[in-house]
């Protein structure tokens, strides 16, 4: 098996990556770098909006009374669209962002299977958002993500609607998207790849794209009846009339369950990634993490259930905490095998690996908050309190978006060929580390100590804890400008990247930064292990690249007369 | 992961082990200061088991966060310079076996334990006490009834509501619940226990009360010392008012209990003569006190209009309408007249339904009616018995109208 890229060593120093410039990404274009970057941008556009959102809550919970809001209502609109931003328009198109961006490099392919498809799936996601903020002019969805009937269909506003629609063109836009990377990931490997060469940014968008493919169309089918009973006077979840009000719980957490592994299953794929190549060692356990993916995925369709314990027949309770609990164990190895991925390694302090070591150390308190919400009678008691509240933002913020964040530092260059400022990282990283820390952790009490969740007034016992938790929340929210403002600042200023800064295995460091068009002159041959390091073949192989595109400081040279244009200019 | 399986150090292996144990049960010893008290049977032995993760859960917690710290400094490269890598190691097979069963027998192990206490807290007792709860927005009503006693106009057991669970120490209680408009859900974080209340489904939830909420010993069970009820499922504009509004009350002693319950099934046997005091009586057993603050029964709702005075301001509101007739019509068709800046959130009290949760006899509206008009700056009444009377005879509801 070659272990040394194909091309002749030696010529073609120069990069001829075209950067992704503003107009690219403001037009229709079937390329899958460019749909990665409006991915990637419209999502931090979301991120904003319902970070600003979330700013809004934690100001008007620095006291026990009513004060920011104007009514109960207007604060429950509040964290229902945060929610739903969050998750459908931030976490979720973000890892979209790197599935469409780095999959097809990763396989050493020139696009996706399905380019225009790929392009249609990413346009249907701007209209979504539209519609979901249009709510506001008819008076939002008040009801939260969940949108429990009767409170969603017979108590809130039009927006409510308008979000049931917009959700369906975000699920639509998935599933296109998770067939295409299916269809991709199966067929376009390049020759020496089996499947236990893939990557395991791969490993995660495959399993990641299966759960869309098998969850999102039961959201789809809630929605519909949802929409219909709120404009056309059906009745499926209206008791008064024949319905039931817990046919939506089901087929809602029948997705939603999934969903969270929808979310941080691709975070986990980062996270394999950047702990390897800033760890300089290969992956420990490749086969357990891989397959844990997939176990999870499978095992995750068994315990929508949990989400309801308070409100589902008793008999039903015992046999979805079991299935619940086993989770931990896919879960569990994954974890230790990130630990024995870094045990004995060459680590650099990278802000990248800064975000793949504390999504690690975060993570693992969601993972264990997580097992004692499995346990019926422990659930009875913290269920729908601020216990779950942290529980979720530890899984979803200190797992999933801490990811995406070292996915931006690890990727950041290959998309424009400049670095990201480190300074400002580990600035961003401390910020985010500590903030997110305080803002959630204090949670776990408040929730304990008796504060229900969603709730604008509350017991003036629980102030304290929230006055805490608010003013982190307040350092977090600063930090994330950290970031922005690093993103613009390094597209004109950051030190040129070169095609593999991180001198890492997977092929998407086999071309240059930006890549071409057609990402690869030629046919790339990916060496033999894409987590081999430590190896002269890997050391050989690294070179061979540095040889055939040129190390960072051989492209700032050629670069240095006209200095090149770089993405979101 | 010491590689040499002979060379094994098994100082650093134990330093880690003491403080992973130690730490976990110094974890679990100290975070139930944080709880409330424990004020049911069913809470120690969630406690307990809670207590069992937090061992478990924060051994395990400072194990990871230790290995994560420890490798982040110990296998630190500064130097930009270093181009070398660490050892190509792909994995081992003990050590994945290892951390795949010790999470598989934990698990085990929660589950079991998990299941037992279920058991034991859900298994119906002997001579339950059943209460029947109702939720709305935004405000519950418990319905008692006195098996024993007949009323003789309904010639049906004595039956009244109130908007708080009165208990008494060990009592085995069942509620049986349900909702009207939206899910609600019963928690009380002192007994540790939950339950959804479901429109057009009967739910049901137990708990015995092991605490006395008279905890200064006076004698007297203040509503600062009863634990309150928290609404934990969102229900709209006034979810988190509405875990505000209802408490719980444990009597010490069974006879305190019956004392109060004599009273109380009294008052619907033989009602005070002056509807004046009557409303008094009979208004804080509406659920009213959650939406509006009246400062004569100790009402702080906040989604309603403050009722203080409103025995001056009802003659103005509607031209045309006497204060009696306003008053009247505001609790029989809320929706009619909304005072501006106020959602029309509050529930209709209709007549011709006595099995309806939001149910309000002639008699009972009078007497409020009565108690409302005395609400005044000179504490006169606004208005006139007879004229209250004649109102509400003129005032008719037809139930299933659920809005008008
Ligand atoms: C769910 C909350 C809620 C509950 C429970 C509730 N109310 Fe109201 N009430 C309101 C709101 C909101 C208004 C103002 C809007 C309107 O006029 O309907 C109001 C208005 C009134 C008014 C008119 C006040 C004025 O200033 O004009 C009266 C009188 C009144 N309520 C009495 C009662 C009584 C008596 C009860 C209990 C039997 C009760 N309410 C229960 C929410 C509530
Ligand atoms: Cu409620």
């Amino acid at each position: 098996m070659a272990s040394v890229v194909s091309l002749p060593v030696g010529e073609l120093r120069k990069s001829d990556g075209k950067p992704i410039m503003l107009r690219d990404v403001l037009g229709w274009s079937v390329d899958h770098k460019v749909i990665g970057v409006q991915y990637a941008l419209i999502a931090l556009f979301f991120f904003i909006i319902g970070g600003s959102l979330a700013m809004l809550i934690r100001w008007e919970l620095l006291t026990p009374a009513l004060d920011l809001m104007a009514n109960g209502a207007a604060y429950n609109t509040l964290f229902s669209i945060h929610g739903t931003v969050m998750i459908f328009l931030w976490v979720i198109p973000m890892s979209a962002a790197f599935g469409n961006y780095v999959v097809p490099l990763q396989l050493g392919a020139k696009d996706m299977a399905f380019p225009w498809l790929n392009a249609f799936a990413f346009w249907l996601i701007p209209p979504a958002g539209v519609l979901m903020l249009m709510g506001w002019f008819v008076g939002p969805a008040e009801a939260g993500w969940t949108s429990y009937p009767p409170l969603s269909t017979m108590f809130s506003p039009d927006g409510q609607t308008l979000w049931a629609i917009s959700i369906h063109l975000l699920g639509l836009s998935s599933i296109l998207g998770a067939i295409n990377f299916i269809v991709t990931i199966a067929n376009m490997r390049p020759e020496g790849m089996g499947w236990f060469q893939m990557p395991l940014f791969c490993w995660a968008i495959l399993a990641t794209s299966i759960i869309i493919v098998m969850a999102t169309p039961f959201l789809a089918g809630g929605l519909t009846l949802l929409i219909l009973d709120r404009v056309a006077g059906t009745a499926f979840f209206n008791p008064a009339e024949g319905g039931d009000v817990l046919l939506w719980q089901n087929v809602f957490w029948f997705y939603s369950h999934p969903a969270v592994y929808i979310m941080v299953l691709p975070a986990f794929g980062i996270l394999s990634d950047v702990l390897s190549v800033h760890a300089r060692k290969p992956i420990f356990g490749y086969r357990m993490i891989a397959l844990s993916s997939i176990a999870i995925a499978v095992v995750g369709f068994t315990v929508w259930a949990h989400h309801m314990f308070t409100a589902l027949a008793p008999q039903f309770r015992i046999p979805f905490m079991i299935t619940s609990m086993i989770i931990a164990v896919p879960t569990g190895i994954k974890v230790f095998s990130w630990l024995g991925t870094i045990w004995g390694g060459k680590i650099r302090w990278t802000s990248a690996m800064l975000f793949g070591l504390g999504f690690l150390s975060m993570f693992v308190i969601g993972g264990i908050s997580g097992v004692m919400l499995g346990s019926v009678p422990f659930d009875l008691h913290v269920h729908d309190t601020y216990f779950v509240v942290s529980h979720l933002h530890f899984v979803l913020y200190g797992g999933s978006v801490f990811g995406l964040y070292a996915g931006i530092y690890h990727w950041y260059p290959k998309v424009t060929g400049r670095m990201l400022d480190e300074r400002m990282g580990k600035w961003h990283f401390a910020l985010t580390y500590i903030g997110f820390f305080f803002t959630f952790f204090p949670m776990h009490m408040a929730g304990l100590a008796g504060m229900p969740r969603r709730i604008a007034v509350y017991a003036p016992e629980f102030q304290t804890w929230n006055v805490v938790i608010s003013i982190a929340s307040f350092v977090l929210g600063v930090s994330t400008f950290v970031l922005l403002y690093n993103m613009v600042w390094a597209l004109r200023n950051g030190k040129v990247a070169g095609p593999n800064p991180w001198r890492a295995l997977t092929l998407e460091w086999a071309t240059s930064s930006p890549p071409p068009a057609t990402n690869f002159v030629g046919d790339p041959v990916p060496f033999k292990d894409p987590y081999g390091y430590g190896t002269k073949e890997a050391a050989a192989y690294v070179e061979a690249v540095e040889a055939r595109y040129g190390t960072p400081d051989d492209v700032a040279q050629s670069s240095k007369p006209a200095p090149a244009e770089t993405a979101g200019d | 992961m010491n590689r040499s399986s002979s060379g094994i150090n098994i100082v650093p292996i134990l330093i880690v082990a003491v403080v992973c144990i130690g730490g976990g049960l110094l974890i679990s010893t100290l975070t139930p200061t944080l709880f409330p008290v424990q004020a049911s049977s069913q809470a120690q032995q969630i406690d307990t088991l809670f207590q069992l993760m937090l061992a478990i859960g924060g051994g395990l917690f400072l194990l990871v966060q230790g290995l994560i710290y420890y490798a982040a400094f110990r296998f630190r490269v500064k130097d930009e310079n270093d181009r070398s890598d660490g050892p190509p190691i792909h994995g081992n097979n003990t050590l994945e076996i290892v951390w795949t069963a010790i999470p598989a027998v934990v698990v085990v192990i929660l589950v079991i334990y998990s299941y037992s206490v279920w058991v034991s807290i859900e298994t119906p007792q002997q001579n339950e006490t059943t209460v029947e709860v109702v939720g709305r927005r935004f405000a519950w009503t418990f319905t008692y009834t006195a098996e024993d006693i007949i009323d003789p106009q309904t010639n049906a057991p004595v039956r009244f509501n109130d908007p708080n669970l009165y208990t008494y120490v060990n009592e085995a209680l069942r509620l049986q619940m349900t909702a009207t408009d939206v899910n609600h859900a019963f928690w009380v974080p002192q007994m540790r226990i939950k339950q959804d209340l479901l429109v057009g489904r009967i739910t049901e939830m137990r708990f015995t009360p092991i605490l006395s909420t008279d905890t200064n010993g006076d004698g007297i069970y203040e509503m600062a010392e009863a634990f309150p009820l928290r609404c934990a499922e969102l229900c709209g504009d006034g979810h988190g008012a509405m875990g505000l509004v209802s408490h719980v009350y444990v009597f010490g002693s069974r006879e305190e209990y019956d004392n109060w319950f004599a009273q109380r099934v009294n008052l619907v046997l033989n009602p005070p003569e002056d509807p004046v005091a009557r409303g008094a009586q009979i208004l804080p057993t509406y659920p009213c006190s959650g939406c509006h603050v009246l400062t004569s029964l100790g009402w702080t709702g906040q989604s309603g209009p403050n009722l203080n005075g409103i025995g001056d301001r009802a003659s103005r509101r509607v031209a045309g309408d006497s204060a009696e007739e306003y008053i009247v019509h505001s609790i029989r068709h809320p929706l009619r007249y909304l005072v501006p800046g106020y959602a029309g959130i509050m529930p209709q009290f209709i007549e011709d339904d006595p099995s309806n949760a939001n149910y309000m006899s002639d008699a009972d509206l009078i007497a409020i009616t009565a108690y409302l008009c005395t609400q005044t700056a000179s504490g006169d009444s606004a208005c006139d018995i007879s004229t209250i009377e004649e109102a509400a005879a003129e005032e008719v509801t037809t139930s299933g109208m659920a809005s008008q």
